[in-house]
């Protein structure tokens, strides 16, 4: 089967985030920027299967800006056959993303799609369902564990108090919970071929997607640093403040 | 000029910073109490390694290795500052380039299991008598029909027990002076050859140092590596990449990260009712010792790019050796400073980090004879070294 990985450009997650001083948004210039950890998970699995014989191809998909090529790279050095760039300078809410994907997935007709549950720069959470939803396929998200038979996928789910497995027809949707594989590291002579490895690069007009904002962000601040906590002398002290200054009962 | 790396530079670099994170981080500590990197431990980071195309990265890809340039062995190599020596000889390798001067059968029989990282070997010039002034060895190898019959005493051969051959420098001709040393590869367990015991050193746990005895070792015509009499030059030919490579970028790398723990801690630790970083003097520390990284690694990377163009660069590297060590020995007192007590405490490891960068000064040339090498050409005429018209 085809497959098709979805990986975003984000802040590394090592970096500390500094908001603008305009507080228009987070600072970017002149910061580390990695593949979206559960990206590189939904990649690995991908790599995974094209070794295990279940994919025959793997693609890795970026949108965003220029830039995004080095995303893309990460993904082919680890083991994808190809790259697709959408390329744009724009600011993609998941919708736009969504329907962007939309778009590469109507020209590929990939059997799967692997996309990480969130990135850790917004944490929407959403595009993999919206994709689903545009596409009408089914999804599986917050994949712990993935396994293919009989054409099906059977997806097990970190849901809250356990786990629930599902199986889907395919073609299908997944995203990626931490836990569904350790993501390899790129070997040097894989790093070298990945130079090789052809990007495929289309606009937002070539693809016919309107991706303008629907959201507008007003501002963005630092969250507020804690209070310094006080050391109380004894219960009594505690439920009086509980009652005084807290005001919770 | 691009002070930017290509993505595949960056790549490389940010995955061989998590490979060591994950793989070798959790063994320093070990090392440091029991003094010795378990076998199991090394096999496996070497296999780790291995696989992933990341031993002997600085060999030609015609002779197994990674074939990568200057500038990229330098961008990897500053990465091997990260972690220690024994670490980064195990998982890493540390094949000198100078068996490239070897013959097919040479390299075929040393070089290529080297490479592999099933045999290791250690460099021997350094002598009782003979430090600074490499040329006035006492190490003899003396012609005996075919064979040669070396006699005499290396000491502070870095790895000697576990290292399975040793390219020895000796003299072949006492009246020919610099000109009348060769180099021989000279395999353990030869009649006559002992392995002093390990001279424990200030740094560097887990690695051996110990002296080589050779008392009339027989050695085939096979042994001579390079012409006879063309020890010194070929050294001289063949260790500066290794020298830039292993002093100036592991200084930078080293530097980098005790610069970051040391920032971190400027952050955290509170006196005075505010993180010590509010401090002005504090303060003047951190910003020094970044400048001091910052020039140092762009004097690395355009040496390493000068070799790259087909330049020997010796003077550079010598000023890159000088200038990377010396960086790298401020950077860490400045952080026993900023630590306080808990730099000088054993156990935490500023101290560590302290006592292994201070043989960066001595080894592989100290800082005074690189001087002296980059006064000698600069009284000779070389302005290139300094003005950029001359260039
Ligand atoms: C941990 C460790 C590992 C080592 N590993 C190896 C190895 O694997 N192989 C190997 O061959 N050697 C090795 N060595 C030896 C090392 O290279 C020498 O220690 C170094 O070259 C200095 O020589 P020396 O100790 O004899 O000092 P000396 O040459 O005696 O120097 C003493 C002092 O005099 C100064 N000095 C000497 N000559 C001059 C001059 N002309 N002008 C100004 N000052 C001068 C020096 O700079 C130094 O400050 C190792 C040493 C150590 C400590």
């Amino acid at each position: 089967m085809k497959v098709l990985v979805a990986v975003k450009r984000v802040i590394d997650f090592n970096v500390k985030i500094r908001v603008k001083s305009d507080s228009s948004g987070v600072e970017t210039g002149n910061v580390k920027m990695s593949m979206n950890p559960f990206d590189e998970i939904a990649v690995e699995e991908g790599v995974r299967m094209r070794e295990a014989g279940t994919a025959s191809e793997l693609i890795a998909v970026s949108l965003g800006p220029q830039a995004c090529q080095e995303t893309i790279r990460t993904g082919l050095a680890m083991g994808a056959d190809r790259g697709i760039l959408v390329e744009t300078d724009a600011d993609l809410e998941p919708l736009a993303v969504a329907k962007l994907l939309k778009a590469v997935v109507d020209k590929e007709n990939p059997d799967l799609i692997i996309l990480g549950k969130q990135a850790i720069d917004d944490d929407c959470n959403q595009t993999g369902q919206m994709l689903a939803a545009l596409l009408g396929w089914p999804q599986g998200t917050f994949a712990s564990n993935l396994a293919f038979a009989d054409g099906k996928a059977d997806v097990t789910r970190e849901i809250d108090g356990g786990l629930e497995t599902l199986s889907l027809s395919m073609p299908a949707v997944i995203t990626t919970d931490l836990r569904l594989n350790e993501p390899r590291y790129a070997s040097l002579p894989n790093i070298m071929k990945a130079k090789k490895k052809p990007i495929d690069v289309f606009s937002t007009d070539d693809l016919g997607v309107d991706v303008t904002p629907r959201l507008e962000i007003l501002k963005v601040e630092e969250p507020q640093g804690r209070e310094r906590g006080v050391i109380l002398a004894d219960a009594a002290e505690l439920v009086e403040k509980l009652r005084t200054e807290a005001k919770v009962i | 000029m691009e002070f930017q790396l290509s993505d595949e530079q960056s790549l490389l670099v940010s995955t061989l910073r998590r490979f060591i994170g994950i793989e070798l981080h959790p063994l320093e500590d070990i090392v440091e109490q029991t003094g010795e990197l378990a076998v199991e431990d090394a096999e496996r980071i070497l296999k780790n390694s291995r696989d992933l195309g990341f031993y002997a990265m600085n060999i030609p890809e015609q002779h197994g290795g990674g074939g990568l340039s200057t500038l990229d062995w330098m961008l990897v190599e500053e990465q091997f500052g990260y972690t220690t020596d024994i670490l980064i000889r195990r998982a890493f390798g540390n094949v000198y380039e100078i068996l490239l001067a070897g013959t097919p059968e040479q390299q075929e029989r040393w070089l290529l299991p080297s490479v592999k990282g099933r045999r290791t070997f250690s460099i021997a010039f350094t002598e009782p008598e003979a430090g600074s002034d490499a040329a006035s060895i006492r190490t003899t190898a003396r012609r005996e029909g075919d064979t040669w019959i070396l006699s005499g005493q290396k000491c502070f051969i870095s790895d000697a027990h576990f290292s399975d051959f040793f390219v020895v420098t000796a003299v072949t001709d006492q009246e020919a002076a610099h000109r009348g040393i060769s180099t021989f590869i000279v395999d353990k367990g030869l009649e006559g050859f002992t392995i002093g015991p390990d001279q424990p050193m200030m740094g560097l746990r887990g690695t051996t140092h110990a002296d080589l005895f050779f008392d009339d070792v027989k050695l085939g015509p096979e042994t001579l590596l390079g012409p006879e009499g063309d020890g010194l030059k070929l050294a001289l030919e063949t260790l500066g990449r290794v020298r830039l490579a292993q002093i100036g970028a592991r200084a930078i790398g080293k530097a980098t990260r005790i610069l970051d723990l040391t920032i971190e801690h400027a952050r955290q630790r509170k006196q005075f009712g505010s993180p010590i970083g509010e401090f002005q003097m504090i303060q003047k520390m951190l910003a020094d010792s970044a400048m001091e990284i910052k020039a140092a690694r762009l004097a690395l990377y355009a040496t390493a790019c000068s070799i790259d163009r087909g330049n020997e660069a010796r003077e550079e590297i010598s000023m890159v050796k000088v200038q990377a060590s010396e960086t790298l020995g401020r950077v860490v007192d400045r952080a026993v400073q900023i630590f306080g007590g808990s730099g000088y405490a054993k156990g935490l490891p500023i101290e560590r980090y302290y006592r292994d960068a201070r043989i960066y000064r001595i080894f592989d040339g100290t800082s005074e004879i690189h001087r002296t090498v980059i006064a000698k050409a600069l009284l000779k005429g070389a302005p290139q070294l300094y003005d950029l018209v001359a260039q």
